[in-house]
């Protein structure tokens, strides 16, 4: 599948900010199954500084700053970009067996399983969560199984509530209240994996707006998605689970940036000298093109 | 039981003999002083001897004099988990630790060599990482470690070194050995504490540290700071030390360390990242930085790149490194060797990196992450310490598991066993303290500093003591520590009397007033308008108990205007209607509700001062100290009109010997001159305001009297004109006279000179900065103004000037900062 990205991100802010650095992570870069064959980031007002580069990661990273006072910053992207669609190989290697892989590998690289394996600025390795976990993982199951599995559950026992969290909410909050958006279910899921000793990446990319006739309509197709990468031993590589959804990422699914957890996705951070509060609108939209 | 020899008895054994003779190693321990035979070591002798010489009760008064220099130099340090951030006396234990010259030899090989291998663990990891390619260290180690920060990796560190400031803990295990207990690269502390002990010890007993050939520690850091300098390139720029703030428990230690080696001390918020470098703000302006002390964690260092929480770091650190325009010591990331999992790695390390084994032995560690060390762990688990793989703290053993722990760790290790190491449980050596008049064993630990000079490295000869209180030896035990010691390190010839105070060469001039962050500048200016503030209004509650025991009368209409005043300041509730004036001045005194009170404003005064400590010398400090303490003992009920005068007299006398020790004790650089802009504003404010409610055509009889007591002029006054108070002699003295130092005229003509003093901008020579044209037009009004005719409005005038100037003060040098994240909330 082929798709055009528009998103545009505004920030108003409550009283002029004199003075602003922000990292943006808005662009995408090809990765396995996904080609960019075009994309733009705007950035108004014009920066003084503006700078790119990549993360540890492999995400494409913006660095701007701006000195003059503002009471506004829009980011526009637009790309469009090719999707491979992905189908689940029949691979029955044990939980276990990833496990004990993933611990004595000799991978440091930018996407390598050994970075995701531990606790993160945001995902704590919770004891609840875990034990959750745990029981889709009965001693010698093969992963894919025991993951879509939970991929399930989480799916069955969390309720789909925007507002009920934030961004800042941690997966053991989330969790105790079975509630929340993409960012919660996916949170919820590394948690309960690492905790056991698997590796599982977060995610930040876009559904596509529009099904085909006939397709349900997908949770969190007109903002900002978040879904898990499972590590599924060397010969599976890794894997994309959308909780939030019960389904298994393939061409609806266009990745924007991996990392740990959200934080180290978020689309634009930054420190801002400013008196007052700010807000923020986003809005996306993506449309198939073939 | 100790000896009290006569003095005629120098060196004689006997006296040495009987000394000692109650000092008992502890069973199955090696000790420091004493062999397994209850033998004196030979290089404990000359020490112990004169101690013995100078007798247990010549020997207490040392160390007490040697505890009040640690007092009076304001050494302290905040205890963390105390959530009322209470600070402690520094706890020195007198007696120092003793190390002979060959010994040292070799820990000094074997840490110079541990540094070199750490170092290269180091680039490795944030360089090509064929150390873990070639598995030699397991990929989760790297990964997993909370110091392995990402946005360094490939970041080649400015200046070429990793580590720059390196210390080593270590023990003596019951072999005789030295062992590695641990490492610290993060941003060691102690070193610091180090010199003080060192200071309060030389001074205690001068005459044995001056026999006794102890190497002298001066010379470590001359060198380093000199390697800091060397990395300065261009000549305005500052080296810095970058500090977490006073919050932090080693805070003392940070202000100590930037004093001892010259360096500007800052906070995150000091300093700005621009496309060409690391920039401090100053009181004149954006100043350049090349080379930063570090002693925040390194995560904590840049929010956009790192931690995003932190409010302690520098927006844009990581790509000034990048950009190779700053360097840092240690290199932001180096924290990643400190890990306890390395351990498990290190000796098999250094044949591959160095080509040669540990000098040093490190303690025996296992990581579980490996399949067959688990197993074999798993078998043996009692006698074993099984500790967090990643953290420096913690850890537990294995036989003293009950049998909930003891699941729960099996369970864990069998979830996540690359977050687990084994130790063997270590067994310390002991070194005698001074404990009820005779020397006692203790098991310690001691931490070993070094520095990168040029291409090698130099060691500290000397170092930092950690004692146990109680004689239980095993290291885990120790991870606290109760006391601190010395290390004497001897040597084999004479010392060069290097001194560990700043030689005359050796103080370059430093503070010139352009250096003054503006957020110290910022704090000095508010500790003087709320140490003013809060003076004025004890000198108002003085005036109102004055006159309700003199008049009796708490009716009458003077004592009402002054009430009415305490309460237009929020230093009193509103609602008093008829309570007693009494009551008024209680609360004035005590209630900590309102904001004008004197517990919110002695409060807001100390909370300023102590976020630029480091500024005020101890004695000063100490003075806001007592007010603090004076203002939260509590007042007997009821109205007590005695009790409360005596406090306000209390908190005057405290309150002017700030003032004396500021104005006679301060360096009256830029920082000084804030301080007083401060008072100097807030005193011509706080007069204007009494001359219009006392001196005004409706203010009742008494009034001028009242006006004279508050800008304590009384005395001027009768010498002058001998009669009773009339308005236009009490305005003139009060507002316009300016040889009267509390009268407003006299305010400004010192805000004129101190203003005068401070850098310009882009004013050109000869003419006024606006701050300074804001000030002369005050004074101008004065120049004009007639006793006989001033009124309120023009005092209201004089008033909003007076604003003004204090607002262009702010916005011209302290540039006030508020920060806030960017917030994200639109993923669903």
């Amino acid at each position: 599948m082929i798709y055009d990205i528009r998103q545009t991100t505004a920030c108003t802010y409550a009283s002029p900010v004199t003075n602003a650095f922000h990292v943006l992570r808005q662009t995408p870069v090809n990765r396995p199954g996904q080609r960019v064959q075009v994309s733009s980031l705007q950035i108004e007002p014009a920066p003084v500084s503006r700078r790119e580069g990549q993360d540890f990661f492999g995400n494409r990273l913006t660095w701007i700053a701006l000195e003059d006072a503002h009471d506004t910053l829009t980011v526009k992207v637009s790309a469009r970009i090719a999707i491979d669609a992905f189908t689940l190989p029949a691979d029955s290697v044990t939980w276990e067996a990833v496990q004990e892989q993933v611990f004595a590998s000799t991978d440091i690289g930018p996407i390598a399983p050994a970075h995701f394996l531990f606790a993160s600025r945001m995902v704590s390795l919770d004891p609840e969560i875990r034990d959750y976990a745990r029981q889709s993982f009965p001693p010698g199951r093969a992963l894919l199984e025991a993951a879509s599995e939970l991929m399930h559950r989480i799916k069955t026992d969390m309720i789909y509530e925007i507002g009920a969290t934030s961004v800042t909410t941690t997966p053991p909050m989330s969790f105790a209240l079975r509630r929340g958006v993409c960012q919660d279910f996916a949170h919820i899921m590394i948690a309960g994996l690492r905790g056991i000793g698997l590796p599982a990446a977060y995610v930040s990319g876009y559904l596509r707006t529009i099904r085909p006739p006939g397709a349900a309509r997908l949770q969190g197709a007109d903002a900002m998605h978040a879904w898990v990468l499972v590590w599924c031993g060397s010969d599976t590589g890794w894997v994309g689970f959308d909780p939030t959804n019960d389904m298994i990422a393939s061409d609806e699914h266009i990745v924007l940036a991996i990392g740990r957890d959200y934080t180290d996705v978020a689309p634009m951070d930054g420190v801002i000298v400013a008196a007052g509060g700010q807000h923020i609108d986003v809005s996306v939209n993506v449309f198939p093109v073939s | 039981m100790p000896s009290q020899p006569d003095s005629t008895r120098k060196f004689e054994t006997g006296g040495l003999d009987q000394f000692v003779s109650g000092y008992r190693p502890l069973p199955g321990i090696v000790d420091e002083m004493m062999d397994g035979d209850g033998r004196v070591r030979a290089h404990w002798k000359p020490l112990l001897s004169m101690l013995a010489d100078l007798g247990a009760e010549e020997i207490n008064r040392r160390f007490a004099s040697a505890n009040r220099y640690l007092r009076d130099s304001g050494v302290f340090y905040r205890v963390y988990e105390d959530p009322a951030g209470v600070e402690r006396p520094w706890p020195l234990s007198h007696i120092p630790l003793l190390i002979e010259p060959s010994e040292w030899k070799q820990l000094e090989a074997g840490l110079v060599q541990r540094a070199a291998l750490l170092e290269a663990v180091l680039a490795d990891a944030y360089g090509p990482g064929q150390l873990i390619k070639d598995g030699r260290l397991p990929a989760a180690l790297i990964a997993g470690n909370p110091e392995f920060l990402r946005p360094l990796a490939h970041v080649e560190p400015p200046g070429g070194s990793h580590l720059r400031f390196y210390a080593v803990d270590v023990g003596r295990g019951p072999d005789g050995r030295w062992w590695v207990l641990g490492d610290r690269a993060q941003a060691p502390s102690g070193a610091g504490y180090a010199i003080e002990n060192r200071l309060a010890l030389s001074r205690a007993i001068p005459e044995i540290y001056g026999k006794t050939r102890v190497k002298r520690v001066a010379p470590f850091f001359q060198a380093f700071q000199a390697e800091l300098f060397e990395y300065n390139r261009q000549d305005d720029a500052r080296v810095c030390l970058l500090t977490p703030g006073p919050m932090n428990e080693t805070y003392f230690e940070h202000a100590y360390l930037a004093r001892y080696l010259g360096l500007l001390l800052v906070e995150g918020e000091d300093l700005i990242v621009r496309n060409d470098g690391v920039f401090i703000r100053t009181i004149s302006g954006l100043r350049r930085t090349e080379v930063l002390l570090r002693r925040i964690d390194a995560d904590f260092a840049d929010p956009l790149e790192l931690n995003a929480a932190s409010r302690l770091g520098v927006a844009g650190l990581v790509q000034a490194v990048r950009d190779g325009k700053v360097v840092i010591a240690n290199a932001l990331g180096a924290g990643l060797v400190e890990a306890r999992a390395m351990l498990a790695f290190l000796p098999a390390l250094a044949p591959h990196v160095l080509g040669q084994e540990l000098l040093l032995p490190n303690v025996a560690t296992w990581w579980l992450g490996r399949a067959d060390v688990r197993d074999e762990i798993l078998a043996k688990l009692d006698s074993m310490v099984i500790a967090p793989a990643f953290g420096a703290a913690g850890g537990s053993l294995g036989s003293e598991l009950d049998d909930v722990q003891r699941r729960n760790l099996l369970q864990a290790i069998h979830d996540r066993r690359i977050d687990y190491v084994a130790q063997e449980a270590v067994t310390l050596s002991s070194t005698p303290v001074w404990r009820e008049g005779r020397l006692q064993p203790r098991p310690f630990s001691l931490r070993l500093f070094l520095a990168k000079v040029g291409d090698g490295w130099q060691v500290m000869p000397g170092g930092f003591v950690r004692i146990a209180d109680n004689p239980d030896a095993r290291a885990i035990s120790l991870q606290g520590g109760d006391a601190t010691a010395d290390a004497w390190v001897l040597s084999d010839g004479p010392v060069s009397a290097v001194t560990l105070l700043p030689a005359p060469e050796r103080v370059t001039i430093q503070r010139a007033t352009g250096m003054l962050p503006s957020r110290a500048a910022d704090n000095l200016f508010w500790v003087g308008r709320y140490v003013e503030r809060a003076e004025a209004t004890l000198r108002l509650t003085r005036a109102l108990l004055n006159r309700v025991a003199d008049a009796g009368d708490t009716a009458a209409p003077i004592v009402a205007a002054i009430t009415e005043l305490l309460r237009s300041w929020s230093a009193a509730p509103i609602d008093t209607g008829g309570a007693r004036p009494a009551l008024v001045a209680r609360s004035v005194l005590t209630g900590g509700e309102f904001d004008g009170s004197l517990p919110r404003l002695v409060n807001f005064a100390r909370v300023a001062a102590s976020v630029i400590r480091e500024r005020f010398s101890p004695d000063a400090w100490r003075a806001i100290d007592d007010l603090v303490a004076l203002i939260e003992l509590s007042l007997a009920p009821g109205p007590v009109e005695r009790a409360m005068v005596e406090r306000v007299e209390a908190a005057l006398r405290i309150i002017s010997s700030f003032s004396g020790l500021a104005q006679e004790n301060m360096t009256q650089l830029a920082g000084w001159r804030f301080l007083e802009l401060g008072r100097r504003i807030e005193r011509a404010l706080q007069t204007c305001r009494f001359a219009r409610c006392f001196a005004d055509g409706t203010a009742p009889s008494g009034g001028l009297d009242v006006l004279l007591e508050l800008a304590d002029s009384q005395l001027t006054y009768r010498q002058r004109y001998v009669m009773i108070a009339a308005k236009a002699p009490v305005i003139d003295l009060v507002m316009l006279d300016p040889n009267n130092p509390r009268s407003v005229a006299y305010q400004v003509d010192r805000i004129e000179t101190h203003l005068a003093a401070l850098p310009k901008g882009q004013t050109p020579a000869g003419r006024l900065t606006p701050v300074q044209q804001i000030a002369a037009s005050i004074a101008t009004r004065f120049r004009i103004a007639d006793a006989g005719n001033m009124t309120d409005a023009q005092i209201v005038d004089i008033e909003d000037d007076l604003m003004a100037l204090s607002e262009a003060i702010a916005s011209t040098y302290l540039t006030h900062i508020e920060r806030s994240q960017s917030a994200w909330d639109a993923q669903s």
